[in-house]
């Protein structure tokens, strides 16, 4: 793992910023709807106690007190006028006028919500009430085998043509009984009819236009939907079923009208029209306000909730990125209250008060809050990484520029001084100054093991001079032939020292020759064909070849130090060569720079040589003659070549047959 | 009436092998262990030839200074510098200082002999003028062995007792390539490959310091060097 990745990890825990950002968040969170559930329980129970004690109100016709005799004394509904009786209706509060098609399916499926009436197991109905602004709708449906329309076309009064017949019985707001019946000859729109009794005794039954409503069929019975406007009724409310199975028969009445004289039985419990209106004063948006019956049954609303923005599409991205983070799953979105209200002595539970908010009001503070602080939070890890992505950067820059000076330090025996980073007052740079202290010592120190060498063969050579003067001196004196084979070997110890010190100072005498030598531009061809032309006469036992380019290469350098590499390229090569080898000299171009190779058959490089070979005073093979080697002819190559700007190689031919040096030089 | 040759060297053993060397030829011998020893008898007698260390006791570059105050006193007394130095730098000093040869101390005590009867005939032919000598004439080089001397365009080239020999080599077979070995041989000398290198070098320039155009020593890559006219 590199330096940058693992200080790009350690600037990713600055997250932790924005993850305890959204923990905090998400506690505000609670905190604010906790707050929001007490002020909105504080909310409902305001309104509650404002509601205190006003059936008016609650209910559209408020019984006096006088007139429910009734003890006030088990249950939950404390006012009198909540004894409900087996035929009172409760309407629902509808949302939506429905359709007067005779069909059910646009109202709302609360099997609860029906009323059902049954006289026998073949005649019974179910009546659904609701109430729509102002406007009760009826939903009956009525089970009969055999549903019968009205005769057509004939008088509506005359029983003969009498089919099935709904009556529809009621107190009008004066509190009067009355009561329209609802015939039908054949399935659609249907309107009520009153029976009117004119002053001669006739009967007429004129319409009654503000009651209507749709008839339709439907298996084993018939439904009749029906619209009432609340400003007709008063308190009681209620259905008669006239059931026939053959028209004009006597019909079989159920419901709850009472079947002889049509009293209504059962009370139509409704909101009074003003609580809408009462409730609409306490409105935002984000809130639903219910008035409910203390069972549940509801009285009125008045609902906002949808009416709520600022959530929607305008939303930032980044607001609902941040949203998914921090939200957690289940978290209701609505806010429920409710409180009881009184009546008037405080006893009795008249009714209940339903508030519902939106937790929009809140997520939009929180995602107001959660939004800056994340932002802030966000931006600032990523300067943070930003910056220690850049820092590890440059460390690792200055580190990789350390290294490479340091292996470029241990490759080259030139002199190394300059070191990166030296000026850093940073550990880095201790480290800098530590390797360049290192490497100026170590500079010394090979240095002191180059010139080693020269040294030695200096101080060697005033000893061997004395010894050597004592012999020539020696000749001229009078030895005993016998003591002349001594003279004689003294004598050649004493060559073979001084071509040792000669060998040994002959690296010193080469870097100095580089050192003087003058570049000029020259053609390596005719001076490699010149040099192979020697070799061929003074190594009689090899054979050579020539590998040279066509045309002419030119390059800039010392022709007498290429050729003296070239000595001792060729020394080597025969040098480790079995007897009639054939050595092979080749020039190529390699990407315009000139390459020499000598290949000569003979023992594979060992692996462990191949990059000690140019190094000076090496010597690792045996050579074929017993002249001393110093390990010296290599490493005139390597400065002969450095000086040529390129580098020398040695390899083992591909075959394995032999082994290549290469020496590439720069143009 | 014998030569005088005085030997500066500080190693008693050297210094003392040498004079026995050079008596045994019937050459009289002072010997001095350093520059001030030196200096003082020259100031009293000049001896005929010199041979100097570079490095005297607790002088590492006496010779040099030795050198140069001994040929303040004469020009044309023969001064040998004999060393165990071999480095290029060294020579070039001590032969820029006026030194007619620059040897080390691998040379054996006859070849050291033999240079410096080399040397002596020099300076008796040189005392011995409008004797023509022994001539080699290759177009505009004239070699007179006898003086071991060299002209070029009738200007004489100072060349060093090596030099002279290598030159000398060379001309007398123009066109034939003459190698180190055969080089060294003239010159009696023992030297690695890059001294001859650096000879030879030394005595192109010495030519051309006279005649830019000068380009009579040939390169024979790998082979040696040829005089071609």
């Amino acid at each position: 793992m590199s330096l940058r990745l693992k200080l790009l990890l350690l600037g990713l825990a600055t997250l932790v910023l924005p993850w305890g950002g959204c923990q905090y968040a998400r506690e505000m969170e609670s905190a604010l709807r906790e707050g929001e559930q007490n002020s909105l329980q504080a909310v409902s129970q305001t309104i509650a106690a404002s509601l205190q004690g006003r059936t008016d109100l609650l209910y559209r016709e408020s019984l006096p007190p006088a007139d429910t005799p009734e003890p006030l004394t088990r249950g939950t509904s404390g006012h009198a006028f909540l004894q409900s009786g087996p035929y009172d209706l409760r309407p629902l509060a509808l949302t939506a006028a429905p359709l007067l098609d005779g069909y059910s399916d646009d109202w709302p499926h609360d099997p609860s919500a029906w009323a059902y009436f049954a006289r026998d197991d073949r005649h019974r109905f179910a009546i659904l009430t609701g109430v729509y602004e102002r406007m009760l709708y009826v939903l009956l449906e009525v089970r009969d085998e055999h549903p019968l329309f009205d005769a057509p076309g004939t008088n509506t009064l005359d029983p003969a043509t009498f089919g099935d017949r709904v009556w529809l019985g009621f107190e009008d707001s004066q509190g009067e009984e009355r009561a329209v019946f609802l015939a039908a000859t054949g399935p659609g729109a249907v309107t009520a009819r009153r029976i009117e009794t004119g002053e001669y005794g006739q009967q007429s039954a004129p319409l009654e236009p503000r009651i209507r409503g749709a008839w339709q069929p439907m298996s084993h019975g018939y439904r009749i939907e029906l619209r009432v406007p609340l400003s007709m009724l008063g308190n009681g409310f209620g259905v008669l079923v006239d059931d026939r199975d053959a028209r004009g028969a006597a019909p079989v009445s159920y419901g709850t009208l009472r079947s002889d004289d049509l009293h209504t039985l059962g009370r139509l419990i409704v909101a009074a029209p003003e609580l809408t209106s009462y409730l609409a004063q306490f409105m935002q948006p984000g809130l639903k306000l219910a008035v409910t019956t203390p069972s549940g049954r509801v009285l009125a609303r008045a609902d906002a909730l949808g009416q709520v923005t600022g959530l929607g599409s305008g939303t930032p991205i980044l607001a609902r990125l941040y949203r998914r983070f921090v939200d957690q799953p289940g978290t209701r979105q609505l806010l429920e209250s409710s409180a009881p209200i009184y009546d008037r002595d405080h006893t009795g539970v008249i009714g209940k008060l339903e508030v519902t908010q939106t937790a929009n009001r809140w997520i939009r503070l929180r995602d107001h809050a959660l939004m800056r602080m994340l932002n802030f939070s966000l931006s600032t890890s990523a300067v943070a990484v930003t910056l220690m992505f850049a820092f590890a950067a440059w460390l690792a820059l200055r580190l990789s520029r350390l290294r490479q000076a340091s292996e470029s330090a241990l490759t080259r025996t030139g002199l190394v001084t300059s070191f990166p980073d030296t000026d850093s007052r940073d550990e880095l740079g201790d480290v800098a100054r530590g390797f360049s202290t290192l490497l100026q010592r170590l500079n010394e120190y090979t240095s002191y093991l180059r010139t080693l060498a020269g040294k030695l063969a200096h101080e060697i050579r005033t000893p061997l001079t004395i010894v050597r003067s004592s012999l020539d001196n020696l000749e001229s004196e009078q030895v005993p032939p016998s003591a002349r084979v001594y003279l004689e070997r003294a004598r050649q110890g004493s060559e073979r020292l001084n071509a040792i010190l000669i060998a040994m100072g002959a690296a010193t005498r080469v870097e100095e020759a580089i050192g003087s030598a003058e570049r000029v531009s020259f053609d390596l061809v005719p001076v490699l064909e010149s040099a192979v032309a020697a070799y061929r006469g003074a190594f009689p036992e090899c054979s050579f070849r020539t590998e040279l380019p066509a045309e002419g290469v030119v390059i800039r350098g010392a022709p007498d130090l290429i050729v003296q590499m070239l000595d001792k390229l060729i020394d080597n090569a025969v040098d480790f060569s079995p007897a009639g080898a054939l050595i092979i000299v080749r020039l190529r171009l390699d990407s315009q720079a000139p390459v020499i190779e000598v290949d000569n058959p003979g023992p594979a490089l060992p692996a462990h040589v191949q990059g000690r070979l140019f190094e000076s005073l090496w010597q690792s093979r045996a050579g074929a003659d017993s002249q001393p080697h110093f390990g010296l002819g290599l490493y005139i190559v390597r400065l002969i070549a450095e000086f040529h700007g390129g580098e020398a190689s040695a390899a083992n031919l591909p075959d394995g047959s032999g082994v290549r040096f290469a020496v590439r030089l720069a143009r | 009436m014998k030569r005088l040759v005085a030997i500066v060297e500080d190693e008693p053993a050297i210094r003392d092998n040498y004079a026995a060397g050079f008596m045994r030829e019937g050459y009289a011998v002072r010997t001095y262990a350093n520059r001030a020893q030196a200096m003082s008898a020259f100031a009293a007698r000049l001896p005929d030839l010199a041979v100097i260390d570079i490095s005297l006791e607790d002088e590492p570059e006496g010779g040099f200074e030795l050198c140069r105050q001994l040929r303040a006193l004469s020009a044309e007394l023969p001064i040998i510098f004999l060393t165990a130095r071999d480095s290029e730098l060294d020579a070039v000093s001590g032969l820029r200082l006026g030194a007619d040869d620059f040897l080390t101390k691998d040379l054996s005590l006859p070849h050291l002999i033999a240079r410096v009867n080399a040397l002596f005939r020099r300076v008796d032919a040189l005392r011995k003028p409008n004797t023509p000598g022994e001539l080699v004439r290759r177009g505009a080089l004239t070699l007179d062995a006898e003086r071991m001397q060299a002209q070029w365009d009738g200007q004489v080239v100072l060349l060093s007792l090596t030099e002279f020999w290598i030159v000398h080599a060379l001309a007398r077979h123009p066109g034939h390539v003459r190698n180190r070995q055969q080089l060294m041989d003239a010159a009696n000398v023992v030297l690695d490959d890059n001294t001859i290198t650096s000879h030879v070098k030394r005595i192109r320039r010495k030519f051309q310091s006279i005649d830019p155009k000068f380009d009579a020593v040939q390169t024979v890559y790998g082979m040696g060097y040829r005089w071609v006219e």
